[in-house]
């Protein structure tokens, strides 16, 4: 069966292309993917996502409220999804530290939810218009306890677009909070889209079911049935660990099987969940493994490479959590270094290591400051990584 | 549903539009499959509304076209940039490497971005506001673009529009068409007619006009 996905991500430019930032391509994919809630605190560099979500909403029916703070934000949307709306919000770094407590709260009692952060240079205020990647593990360990977390990174405007679309279908199988992330340059950055995305793989009601209490059938015996607010049954919703009728539970064994269930639900399905691209495929002494805008440098510096015939090839993951465990270990078996450039101090570096090291060298390329990676600087690296194995 | 999916269902069931003729695009950078362009002035000026709307236009042409901007937070005054790049294929890294047509619109601009001119790039500048030509080897045209603006459109804030109009017939990175269709839908509702003088004025700029108002 071919995955939906595999349309999305295909690279086309033709003549029904417009010109769009990438923010706004982000709320464009929500609103085509059904989203009809959003509540959200501007931030730079996100605020044009709700800026497009404020104007976009009423126009389709929906709900834009702007909340007093960011965990209101959440909380709201947390809200619309228990009573049969996916809520999304839009922030960057600050306001995605204060939204952790509510993403273990939505991940407990399985609210599906999309929050983008766009990441700007931290921690703290930090810079608030320049490029970072630094949020990373938050996404991924944000929030306290074992939890399981999907999280996407768009590297172009038409990521934008389309893995806002994979975000909104992601949480609502799984019953989670996926979360998007995107960077400065990503979100800011305007470029050439084809319309002819959006139309011809416009994904399905099938694909977007948003009736309350509504479970993919494939997904039954995994993803529990929700409560629904509002709806003839007694709901109860909480925090604590609960058993299936949604009322906290003292029993061990049960707390067990729930705190495993809500992992596996995510961890079983990454053939599903995991998206990536490789370029040059089997033919590389070394692979640029990058995400983000980071993947644009590896792409452009595997042109560069080509040129020079220096034998590279590139692992554009397009999903970080739940690791890539398959694809990262299979590149890992045939090249010799996989190189990682990062706009953090090597946080997916670390992740990519413990999966890989068994066949490969890691080598991490993290940078901060606020400029992006140029294909140059990979390129030197690549250049240093094969020179040496050759005076070996 | 948004106006972007809906125009593309229309497309969609119709089947995808025939091709139209490539449009014609003629200027010293015409002929280059990869061209950097970086606007710097300072803020208010409408540095910013320049790249857009070449972007724009260069989407027009079908092209690949990827534009960033960066500005001091001032409203006024302060530094302003807008950077695109057009090209036949995907564009991957996203900012400029080697620039080959730099526009500047104040001293500081010129003074600062020069020297990531390529040597076969082009610099054109505004010199009543660039007064000092910084040193470069390559292609230099000056055009007094705000004293025609203030002068023969009327209206000092159509600058960017009429150097934009200047650029586009000097160098040919987009078609006139584009820029014609960029332009009206760019600009603010009921500024169309002025803008377009003023792109009109700009396409209308030649040779004999380069430096000579300026010195």
């Amino acid at each position: 069966m071919e995955l939906w996905h595999t349309h999305l991500l295909r690279e086309k430019v033709d003549q029904s292309s417009l010109l769009v930032q990438g923010n706004r391509a982000c709320a464009l994919g929500a609103l085509d993917a059904g989203v009809r809630f959003f509540a959200g605190y501007p931030i730079t560099p996100s605020s044009e996502i709700m800026e497009a979500m404020a104007y976009e909403l009423p126009r389709v029916g929906g709900v834009f409220v702007q909340m007093e703070d960011e965990i209101a934000s959440i909380c709201a949307c947390i809200g619309a999804s228990l009573s049969g709306r996916l809520g999304m919000t839009a922030t960057s770094g600050p306001g995605f530290s204060l939204m952790q407590e509510a993403i273990g709260y939505a991940i407990m009692v399985e609210a599906p939810l999309v929050i983008v952060d766009v990441m700007r240079e931290g921690p703290s205020t930090g810079r608030v218009s320049v490029p970072s990647q630094g949020d990373v593990m938050q996404a991924r360990w944000g929030t306290h306890g074992d939890h399981p977390a999907i999280v996407l990174a768009a590297s172009t405007v038409a990521d934008m677009y389309r893995l806002t679309m994979a975000a909104v279908r992601f949480s609502q199988r799984f019953r989670t909070p996926v979360i998007l992330l995107a960077d400065e340059m990503v979100g800011h950055i305007r470029e050439s889209f084809s319309p002819e995305l959006v139309g011809r793989y416009r994904l399905t009601s099938g694909d977007f079911d948003f009736t309350p209490g509504y479970v993919h059938p494939e997904l039954v015996r995994e993803v529990h049935p929700p409560h629904v607010l509002g709806s003839e049954t007694h709901p109860h919703v909480t925090g604590c660990t609960h058993d299936e009728t949604g009322f906290p539970t003292k029993d061990s064994g049960e707390s067990e099987r729930f705190l495993h269930g809500l992992y596996d639900k995510v961890t079983n399905h990454r053939d599903e969940l995991c998206l990536y691209d490789v370029k040059n495929e089997g033919k590389g002494r070394v692979c640029i493994v990058a995400y983000g805008s980071c993947a644009r440098s590896a792409r452009a510096a595997w042109r560069l490479a080509d040129q020079e015939g220096l034998p590279v090839e590139v692992l554009h993951l397009y999903t970080l959590f739940p690791l890539p465990v398959e694809i990262i270990q299979t590149v890992a078996r045939r090249v010799e270094f996989m190189l990682v450039p990062e706009l953090n101090l090597g946080q997916y570096a670390r992740e990519v290591r413990k999966l890989a090291e068994p066949w490969t060298t890691v080598i991490s390329m993290g940078k901060v400051g606020g400029n992006l990676i140029t294909p140059r600087e990979i390129l030197n690296e690549v250049t240093r990584l094969i020179g040496k194995y050759e005076s070996v | 549903m948004s106006a972007l999916s809906q125009s593309s269902q229309d497309q969609v069931a119709e089947g995808m539009a025939e091709p139209s003729p490539a449009l014609v695009r003629t200027g010293v950078l015409a002929d280059r499959d990869f061209v950097e362009v970086r606007f710097g002035g300072s803020g208010g000026q409408g540095v910013v509304l320049m790249g857009i709307i070449l972007a724009t236009a260069a989407n027009y042409d079908h092209r690949c076209v990827v534009q960033t901007e960066s500005y001091g937070p001032e409203a006024r005054g302060g530094y302003s940039r807008s950077d695109v790049i057009i090209s036949n294929d995907p564009i991957d890294y996203p900012k400029l490497v080697k620039i080959d047509l730099l526009v500047a619109l104040s001293q500081d601009a010129a003074d600062a971005y020069v020297k990531t001119l390529q040597k076969n790039g082009v610099l054109i500048y505004d010199c009543e506001k660039v007064t000092t030509i910084p040193a470069f080897a390559g292609k230099t045209i000056g055009v007094p673009f705000s004293r025609i603006a203030k002068e023969e459109i009327g209206k000092a804030q159509t600058a960017n529009v009429l150097t934009l109009g200047a650029v586009v017939g000097i160098t040919g990175i987009v078609s006139v068409e584009s820029i014609q269709r960029a332009v009206l839908e760019e600009v603010p509702a009921g500024t169309q007619e002025l803008n377009g003088r003023a792109l009109a004025r700009g396409l209308a700029i030649d040779q004999s006009e380069w430096q000579a108002h300026c010195k």
